[in-house]
Order: structure tokens, then C-alpha cells, then sequence
């Protein structure tokens, strides 16, 4: 047809470089899905009744990309057939789409960084994302910022967009996650740890140039990561030469941004307006879905534009139900949103829905009753059947009565008999014929090996085998994302309240040891305790600075009041430190007791009027830390002459010593006994003898006074 | 070529194609941007068309208008467009062809008849075909004769459309002064072009004051408020909650419209009905400023729940509120229907009408076969 070729001339004059290329990795290269990618990528399997790919192509479609390249690995064929027959293929959809199979050997999204570069299709900026993705983000406007940015920076390589979601968010993965440091000004990302759930990763290191180079950080852990990244050609080829770099976020920007040989920027784009997520497990399957129904996506929603196109109707609560009236609802059926039935579906008198995605062409049997569960296309539900919080795969039939409890997986094809009752988080997949796939896979075969008798679980004359439950025996080894307990956070239905519950006691108990650091509160202890450790060391060497060159009264109380302020302690640890500096200067003569006096005196006179300046008063505790601090040292015979030179300079009073003496603390109450105890009760003593010859001279006072009266 | 492969290619045309997923994806928002982009789609559909009847022709109109309607229901000026643009090449053909010796169905005003002689009284008016054009059906020897001889009239009507659309709001303010007294307080919500245009105009003549509501969620009241006062009209901002509290110092409301209904109702902007209603209390005037492109054969008789255009909730509630999102549904509606019985008159390019004669405005606007597309 003549115009279609016209335009397609026009595309390609209008310059290479201007063409937006999209790469997306269609293959998940984990198993969270399993047992329904059994014979079916991951990218096919469908979210509100439009496949995944879909859902991305239109995402990209959204923003503007006109060419696109599918990376896929697993059923490389059917993703090639389904670009094919979809709507995208025709030459009038404005977008090339053009499928890469890369070999078996792809374990990794880095390995197939490594074969973009190989195929050397990437000729300018790109789009990368993942074959899961569901956004409405102006991906064009980030690519925008992106080149802007290039312009000036040639070592910006990579503009990572993220999502602002809150730390606790349905969509938010609590599995897999990251915690992004970035430059408040240039939003800039300077550091990168990746989090996981189980075990809970507690603290994030970042390394200190960062904090040196940067006035301004920000620690952000409310950020879902997208997965869009927007790329230049430098990154495939950065993969190619570190070829260990597997992962996307744990290795690659990790590693980008803590080598030193590479000096590369990476750049976030926080999204204000938009949104953007990954169906990368099926607890984000769940959520990401109930987001379209709800019209987090708009306009991407099943009533304006669904990516498969089909029509629905919006009503009620968030209930979509197809346009084509090919839909049978019975009169007594209940439908709660957010909600949506696809068409030519039939749902029987009594059935009850609540928030669950209905495929084409099922059967909802009688009284059954389905919640917050999502059923694929040519499902049969049988009369009474229950299904809560689980997926079932296409084209399966359950007998009447069965129950799937929460959390369960039902891969394509199975049929389950009359009275089935699967367990919480069951997964059972259909049992195959021989050579009937072409994809070998290896663990299907084992589970099909290791089957013993499922009757009581899956029911009489069912084609299902039941897939194993718990870690697997290499659980170990695998990557800590990978293991069994963090996969448990992302199940769909699984609240792993258990497992949060256990991470939480373990934390409690730690922190009351005092051996494990990981704890928040124990962090908090400890890092207070470093605190004070170096306040101490500094008020010393600011002291002895005072002391060696003579600093004023003032100088040194200023001094030290900045230092209380900046390590934030409180004022006892100040006069502490400032008693026992005195006391540990006081320089020891051998003359005998008065020269001694005489020394003391003199040091308590130039630096004694210091303890009153340090931010407040209060002699008792002046006399108490100066008995304490006396107990502990060896200077402990200069107690009584300390305190009678403090008495003499008026820093304590009469009243202060006896109140000193009066309390608990001072005769040592409270203390184990031994070495500090003994010390103190002697620093009690020498006291008590002071106010002995305080009495002394108060009679002896009012002897002076009563004579003088008499005079 | 087939007729029929002929006009399978027209609508598998790129710029159809292209405007379907524009609509689809909205990118394509508001109904004159709507009309406009939907006029310049018909109007190549029509310049690259092979037909040799008019039946073929209608057709293929209908056609690439139902796929560009099934792609987005919600934006109702598309359809009338289409509708429009059928009824005139109806028109044409009809004036074309009675010079040719065949008549025109002539009827007798009568009390049967009579709503249906609102699609004859404009015949006698603006017809751009000569009588000097001869038109040949199914010509077998030149199939293309027919469409050769018709296609200038056509595109001389689709102009015409076009012409109209981008007059609109000058027509509309036109009668500006006639509705805006002086000292009167006049009440608006949102950011409507045309009821700006109007106001506007109005303000060359009289000295009065509008209060302009916020509009939340969206609050197109503020951009209305600058616009309004930066043309030196006195103007005041107030909160959408405080509009029932100030109805009562309001002589007017001037609303815009999304779309008329052929009942006399219409979809406005949320928080129409919010204002409407508190005009109705105190017996206050609305008064609604729409171009003639709005009026809509249809009905919202039942309320169709789904017929407001449901947005996303991130303008109501953060996205970031994380614990709130997964417990609160949030609806967010662009439109309110607004029933007939709230609004005293339309003002459209075409004159003022009250809203039990927008039927009869319809009929004369479209054919009646071209309701359902």
C-alpha cells in the first residue's frame, strides 16, 4: 500500500537519532512463577487480561519509543509468535518490534547485556526495561533530561527511574529492594546497597567520600525501582567488560558507582506524576493489579485503554465487566471491586466475587465463591468451589466443592477432581504427556518423579502433581534474594507475619546482649556510646591544650560547651571530665603535705572557677564526681585536700559538702562491692572528718561570738 | 480495487491509526481539541477515497467514525464530528443530484412531521454545489467520475466545518454582552476556553465581577482566575466549599460544558453539579456557553455511572501514602452530569437555546440515521 511505504521512508529520514529504542528483557530468569511459567514465558502470562508484554509495549508505546527490541530466552518461540499476532506487528502501529532469542546459557540480565553488545543493535541511547513493566511514566521526557545531561557530562551513562512510594507501600517489594543515596541538588546517585527481606537487612554502608564530597545526601529507602533505565551505549559494553556483572541494581550500579577505575555517573529520576511498577513476583502480581483496577495507571485501564484491547465497561467500585454484553452475570451473583470479568464468562447463581480478575470465557460454577484471586482465560470453577488469594492458571477445571486456600498457584491445564482441597501455598501443575514439550525442564521432571499419593489433595481423577513445598536442599547456596524465606515475601496471600515476627524477636534479643550490632536499637546504644568515647577524648586534649598554653577560664569553658552541644551529652560527663582533668593534673610533691596543700591550691585557683562555667551549677555533684573520680584513681589521699581547696575558693560551700555527705551516693549505695567501693566510703569518711571540723569551728564560732556579746 | 478493498484501506489508514491510539492513550484531550484533530483525519480519509456512489461513501465515513469513537467513547465531539460531517456531504450530494433532475423528498408541515423538518430548514441555506456539476452513480466505463465530480464540494464542506470549529469561541462571545449586565457577580468554575472567550468579551462592555472556584482536584480555576484577571476583569478566587455560602450574592452562573445531551442535560467539569444545584436553590441563572460541535444525540436518562470518565486517584491521594492506598478507593470523576431542569440556557454559536429545544437543534444538526455510527 502505497502510504504505509511513504512513511516508512519518512521514519527513516527523519534521522537515526531520533528514533527511541527500547530494549526489554522479556525473560524473568527467576522462578518465582513457577509452576505457571511451566510451558509459558513469564512475559505472556496475563495481568487484568492483557499479557504482560502487552501491558509493556503499551507502557513504552506511552512514552513515545518507536523501536523495540524483545530480549527472550525461555519459549523464545511462543514470545515471537504472540509479537507477531498482537496488534503491534501491524505496520500501522507506529513501533518496530523486533524479537532477540539469545541462547540457553542466559542465566542472568547481564548475560544478556553482554549478547545486546554481541548483536550490536544499540546505536544511541536506549530504554531499558524489564518485560514486566506497567507505567505511564513520559519515559521520553527522562530520555530527554538524560541527554541534556550527556551534553555537559559525558560520564553520565545511566538515568535509573524510580517511583516515590512510601517505605510501606502494596507495591513496594519487601523482598528485593534498594536503598538509593543521592545528591539532593543534582539527584545524582551516589550509592547503592540492595536490601533484602529475610534476613532483614538492618544498616547500609556508605562509603565516606560520599558524604565528604556531598553537602547535601539523601538516603531514600521509599523508592520502588521501576526498572526503567534509561541507557547509553557505553552500558551493554560495560557489561561486556566486567563479566561477572549479573544482576542489573545489585551488580552493575553497585559496582559503577564503588569503583574507583570507572568514574561513571548514575542519575535517578524521581517520578512525581505517573506511575511505574514490576510484576516481578506474584505478590506484585496481586498488587500491580488491584493498581490498574483502582486507575493508578490511567489511562492505562481496562475501560480507556487496555493494551489487549479489549473493551470493558467501568461501573461500581472499581468494576470493569466486557462491553460486548457477552457476559452472563445471574441475578443472584455478588461482584465486588475492584474487580474485573472478561468476556463470554459466566458467573452463577450465588457466586460471590470480591476483587479478583476473572479471564475470558470462564465458568463461575454455583455458590462459588472467589476472592482476591485471579483466574486466567477458559477456567471452570465447579459449584461451591472457594478460592482466596491464589492464581489459577488457564484452562483449568475444578471439581465441585474443592477449596484453594490462600496463596496457591495452579498452573495451565490442571484439573483438579470433586472435593480437592489444596493447602495454603500449594502449587500444582498439570502432569505431562510424553514429548509433548520441546523445552525440556528439569525441575518439572524431577517433581514429577517425586510424587507420591496426592489423592486426598487434589481429588479423584485429577491430571495434577503437587509441587514441593519448603526450601529446596541447595537453598544455601543460592543468592540471599533467591533463598526460601525471603522468596516467602513475595508470595501472593502470604503475610509471612511468622517470619516477620521471628526477624523482630531476633532483633529484641540482640539488642539486650549487646552482641549484634544489626539491631536499630542497639545501633543507637552503641553509636551513643562511640559518641561519648570521643567526647571524652576530645574534652582531654582540649583541656590539656588549655592547660599547656594557658588558655583563659572562658576560652576553655566556651570550648567545651561547643563540644557538649556537637556530641550532645549531658552535663554530668562535662564536669566528669573537667574534675578529673584537675585532679589528674595536680602535680605530686614529695615535700610533704603542705607543700602539697600549697600545689593544690594553686591549680584549684587558676582552674577550679571552670567547673562552675561549664553550663550550670551544682557543687553537690561537683564533690560527688570529684569522690567518685578520686575512688577510681590513685590520687585517692588527695581527696580531703581537693575538696578543702574547692571549699576554699567558695566552688562548694559548707551546705554542699553536708548535703554531698547526707547522701546515698556518697557513702557508696548502689556500688558492688571492692576496690571503687572501698575508695568511696574512704572519700566519705575524709569528708565526714570536714564537717567534723566544720562543727568544731562553728561551736568554736559561736564560743568567738558569745565572747564578743560579751564584751 | 473493490469498493469494498477500497474503503478496508481508508480505514486501516496511518493517520486513523494514529489518531485511535492518540485518543486511546489520551492524548488527545478536550472536545475541541477532539473535533479538530477528528476533522483533519476525515477530511485525508475523504481526499484519498475511491467511491462511485454515495453509499459507498457514507460508509466509509461510518466506519473509520465507529473505530474512532469505539476508541474513545468519552470524547463525545468525535462522533458528532463525524455526524456532522455525514450530514453535510448529505446535504451536497442531495443539492447536487436534485439539479440533476432528482427530488429531494418534499414534505408537508404537519403535526406528524413536524420534528422532522428540522433537518430540511437549512437546505435552502448554505449549499456550496453549483448546478453546473453533473453527477454520475456507478459510471461502469469511469468509476472515479462520480467522486471526481463531488470531492471539491466535499472538501469545500469539510472546511467549512473546520472554519466554524475555529471561529467558535468568537461567535460564542459575540452575544457576550447581551448575557453580562453591568455590577453583575458571575460565578464559574474550572478553566472552559469558551466561557474565558465570553467573559472576556463581555469585559469590553461592562464593568462586573466573576468569582472563580478552585475546581478541585484539578484546580483549572486558578488558571481561569489569571486569565480573567490579567484582562482586567475583577476577579475573585474562592474555595470550591464556599461556593453554596456565596451563591447567594451571585446574579449569574456560567458554566462550560463537555458535552450536550439530547435531553437538554450535559457533562461539565466536576463540580458543576456542585454549583448548579446551589444556583437552583437560590434561583439563580445558569447559563452555559458550549460551541455547537458539543451537542450530542444521546442520552443519560439512567445516569450511567461509567459515562463520567473516571481519572486517576494520584491528584486526590499520593500514591505515596502507602497504607492508605491500599484501603481507601479513591474516585476521581472529570465529569458531573448536569440534568436539564439545572440549566436555564445555552449559549452556543448558533444562538441562545433553552435546554427542551437541544433536541430539535440536534435534529437539525445530524441525520438521523447517523446516531449509532
Amino acid at each position: 500500500m502505497p502510504p504505509k511505504s511513504s512513511a516508512g521512508k519518512e521514519k527513516d529520514l527523519a534521522g537515526e537519532d531520533d528514533v527511541l529504542q527500547a530494549v526489554i528483557l522479556a525473560d524473568s530468569f527467576n522462578r518465582r512463577f513457577r509452576p505457571l511459567t511451566v510451558g509459558k514465558p513469564r512475559c505472556l502470562l496475563p495481568v487484568c487480561n492483557a499479557t504482560l508484554l502487552d501491558w509493556t509495549f503499551e507502557s513504552l508505546a506511552l512514552a513515545g519509543v518507536q523501536e523495540i527490541f524483545v530480549i527472550c530466552r525461555s519459549y523464545a518461540a511462543q514470545v515471537k509468535a504472540a509479537i507477531q499476532e498482537s496488534k503491534w506487528s501491524k505496520p500501522t502501529s507506529g513501533i518496530k518490534i523486533v524479537p532477540i532469542i539469545t541462547s540457553k546459557e542466559t542465566f542472568t540480565p547481564g548475560d544478556a547485556m553482554r549478547d545486546i553488545y554481541t548483536h550490536g543493535i544499540i546505536k544511541t541511547d536506549f530504554v531499558l526495561v524489564m518485560g514486566d513493566l506497567v507505567s505511564n511514566v513520559r519515559i521520553d521526557e527522562v530520555v530527554r533530561i538524560h541527554k541534556e545531561r550527556r551534553k555537559t557530562n559525558k560520564d553520565a551513562i545511566m538515568t535509573m527511574v524510580v517511583k516515590e512510594s512510601g517505605a510501606t507501600h502494596r507495591t513496594r517489594s519487601r523482598a528485593d529492594y534498594g536503598v538509593f543515596v543521592l545528591d539532593t541538588e543534582t539527584s545524582e546517585c551516589l550509592h547503592y546497597e540492595a536490601a533484602v527481606g529475610y534476613p532483614p537487612t538492618r544498616h547500609v554502608r556508605v562509603p565516606r567520600d560520599v558524604l565528604a564530597e556531598h553537602p547535601e545526601v539523601e538516603i531514600r529507602n521509599d523508592l520502588i525501582d521501576c526498572s526503567i533505565d534509561v541507557c547509553s551505549v557505553e552500558v551493554p559494553s560495560l557489561f561486556q567488560d566486567n563479566f561477572d556483572y549479573g544482576d542489573i541494581r545489585r551488580d552493575f550500579v553497585h559496582g559503577v558507582l564503588t569503583s574507583d577505575l570507572l568514574m561513571k555517573n548514575i542519575y535517578c529520576y524521581v517520578v512525581k506524576e505517573g506511575y511505574a511498577a514490576r510484576v516481578a513476583d506474584t505478590r506484585s502480581y496481586d498488587s500491580v493489579s488491584k493498581d490498574i483496577l483502582s486507575r493508578w495507571t490511567f489511562p492505562l485501564v481496562p475501560d480507556d485503554n487496555h493494551p489487549s484491547g479489549h473493551s470493558y465497561e467501568y461501573l461500581r467500585s472499581n468494576t470493569y465487566i466486557a462491553k460486548d454484553s457477552s457476559v452472563v452475570l445471574s441475578r443472584t451473583c455478588k461482584v465486588n471491586g475492584p474487580s474485573l470479568i472478561g468476556s463470554h464468562s459466566t458467573i452463577s447463581p450465588g457466586a460471590v466475587i470480591t476483587a479478583s480478575v476473572i479471564g475470558q470465557r470462564c465458568t463461575i460454577g454455583p455458590n462459588a465463591v472467589v476472592s482476591h484471586s485471579y483466574l486466567f482465560d477458559d477456567t471452570h470453577l465447579g459449584a461451591g468451589v472457594v478460592v482466596e488469594q491464589s492464581i489459577v492458571g488457564a484452562r483449568v477445571a475444578i471439581g465441585e466443592g474443592s477449596r484453594i486456600a490462600r496463596g496457591s498457584l495452579v498452573g495451565d491445564g490442571v484439573t483438579l477432581g470433586t472435593g480437592a482441597r489444596l493447602g495454603p501455598f500449594e502449587r500444582v501443575s498439570r502432569r505431562r504427556s510424553q514429548a509433548e514439550d520441546e523445552e525440556s525442564d528439569e525441575e518439572w521432571e524431577e517433581v514429577e518423579q517425586n510424587q507420591g499419593d496426592n489423592t486426598a489433595t487434589v481429588g479423584e481423577g485429577s491430571n495434577a502433581i503437587v509441587w514441593p513445598k519448603g526450601p529446596s536442599e541447595d537453598d544455601e547456596e543460592l543468592e540471599e534474594v533467591e533463598r526460601y524465606d525471603n522468596q516467602r515475601l513475595m508470595r501472593i496471600g502470604d503475610d509471612a507475619a511468622d517470619l516477620l515476627a521471628h526477624s523482630a524477636a531476633d532483633a529484641s534479643d540482640s539488642s539486650s546482649d549487646g552482641e549484634d550490632a544489626s539491631d536499630a536499637s542497639s545501633v543507637h546504644a552503641l553509636s551513643t556510646a562511640a559518641a561519648e568515647h570521643e567526647f571524652q577524648a576530645e574534652v582531654t586534649q582540649s583541656l590539656d591544650r588549655a592547660f599547656a598554653e594557658g588558655h583563659s577560664v572562658d576560652n576553655a569553658a566556651v570550648e567545651l560547651k561547643t563540644l557538649r552541644m556537637a556530641s550532645n551529652v549531658d552535663l554530668r560527663r562535662v564536669r566528669e571530665a573537667v574534675v578529673a582533668a584537675i585532679v589528674e593534673r595536680v602535680p605530686l610533691v614529695a615535700g610533704g603535705p603542705a607543700a602539697q596543700r600549697a600545689e593544690i591550691a594553686a591549680l584549684v585557683a587558676r582552674w577550679g572557677p571552670l567547673i562552675n562555667q561549664i553550663g550550670g551549677v551544682d557543687p553537690v555533684e561537683t564533690v560527688e564526681v570529684l569522690q567518685y573520680h578520686c575512688a577510681r584513681s590513685t590520687r585517692q589521699p588527695l581527696f580531703g585536700q581537693l575538696l578543702a581547696a574547692l571549699y576554699q575558693d567558695d566552688i562548694v560551700d559548707e551546705d554542699d559538702i553536708r548535703a554531698w555527705h547526707a547522701s546515698g551516693a556518697a557513702r557508696g549505695q548502689g556500688l558492688k562491692p571492692g576496690a571503687v567501693l572501698e575508695g568511696v566510703k574512704h572519700c566519705w569518711r575524709v569528708g565526714g572528718k570536714m564537717i567534723e571540723q566544720f562543727d568544731a569551728q562553728e561551736s568554736s564560732d559561736e564560743e568567738e561570738d558569745e565572747e564578743s556579746d560579751d564584751e | 480495487m473493490t469498493p469494498a478493498e477500497s474503503a478496508n484501506a481508508a480505514t486501516s489508514h496511518r493517520s486513523v491509526d494514529i489518531l485511535v491510539s492518540k485518543l486511546r492513550r489520551r492524548q488527545v484531550v478536550g472536545s475541541r481539541e477532539a473535533a479538530l484533530e477528528t476533522l483533519r483525519v476525515l477530511r485525508q480519509v475523504v481526499s484519498k477515497a475511491r467511491f462511485s456512489n454515495i453509499d459507498q461513501l457514507v460508509s466509509l465515513i461510518k466506519s473509520v467514525g465507529r473505530r474512532l469513537v469505539e476508541a474513545q467513547p468519552k470524547e463525545h465531539s468525535v462522533g458528532n464530528t463525524v455526524r456532522k460531517i455525514l450530514h453535510h456531504i448529505r446535504e451536497e450530494y442531495n443539492a447536487a443530484s436534485k439539479s440533476n433532475g432528482r427530488k429531494a423528498i418534499k414534505m408537508d408541515l404537519s403535526i406528524s412531521n413536524f420534528i422532522l423538518q428540522g433537518q430540511m430548514r437549512k437546505q435552502n441555506g448554505a449549499l456550496k454545489s453549483e448546478a453546473t456539476i453533473t453527477l454520475k452513480e456507478d459510471d461502469p466505463r469511469d468509476p472515479d467520475s462520480f467522486a471526481r465530480a463531488l470531492k471539491p464540494v466535499l472538501m469545500e464542506a469539510i472546511q467549512d466545518v473546520l472554519d466554524e470549529l475555529e471561529t467558535v469561541y468568537d461567535n460564542i462571545s459575540k452575544m457576550a454582552k447581551d448575557h453580562i449586565h453591568p455590577d453583575e457577580i458571575i460565578l464559574t468554575i474550572g478553566h472552559s476556553k469558551t466561557v474565558e472567550a465570553f467573559l472576556k468579551s463581555a469585559g469590553h462592555y461592562r464593568n462586573y465581577t466573576v468569582i472563580v472556584a478552585e475546581t478541585g482536584p484539578s484546580y483549572s480555576g486558578h488558571t481561569m482566575a489569571k486569565a480573567l484577571s490579567a484582562a482586567g476583569i475583577s476577579t475573585f478566587l474562592v474555595p470550591d466549599s464556599s461556593i453554596y455560602a456565596i451563591m447567594s450574592r451571585v446574579t449569574k452562573v456560567i458554566l462550560g460544558a463537555h458535552a450536550i445531551l439530547a435531553n437538554g442535560g450535559m457533562f461539565a467539569i466536576t463540580g458543576s453539579l456542585l454549583a448548579a444545584t446551589a444556583a437552583r436553590v437560590h434561583s439563580t441563572p445558569v447559563v452555559v456557553c458550549a460551541g455547537q460541535f458539543k451537542l450530542t444525540p444521546l442520552w443519560n436518562l439512567y445516569h450511567e455511572f461509567g459515562a463520567l470518565d473516571f481519572a486517576d486517584p494520584s491528584s486526590v491521594l499520593g500514591f505515596e501514602e502507602g497504607n492508605l492506598v491500599d484501603k481507601v478507593e479513591v474516585l476521581n470523576p472529570y465529569y458531573d452530569y448536569v440534568g436539564p431542569e439545572m440549566v436555564d440556557v445555552f449559549i452556543t454559536n448558533d444562538g441562545d437555546h433553552p435546554p427542551s429545544s437541544v433536541y430539535r437543534l440536534i435534529k437539525e444538526t445530524y441525520d438521523d440515521e447517523d446516531h449509532d455510527l
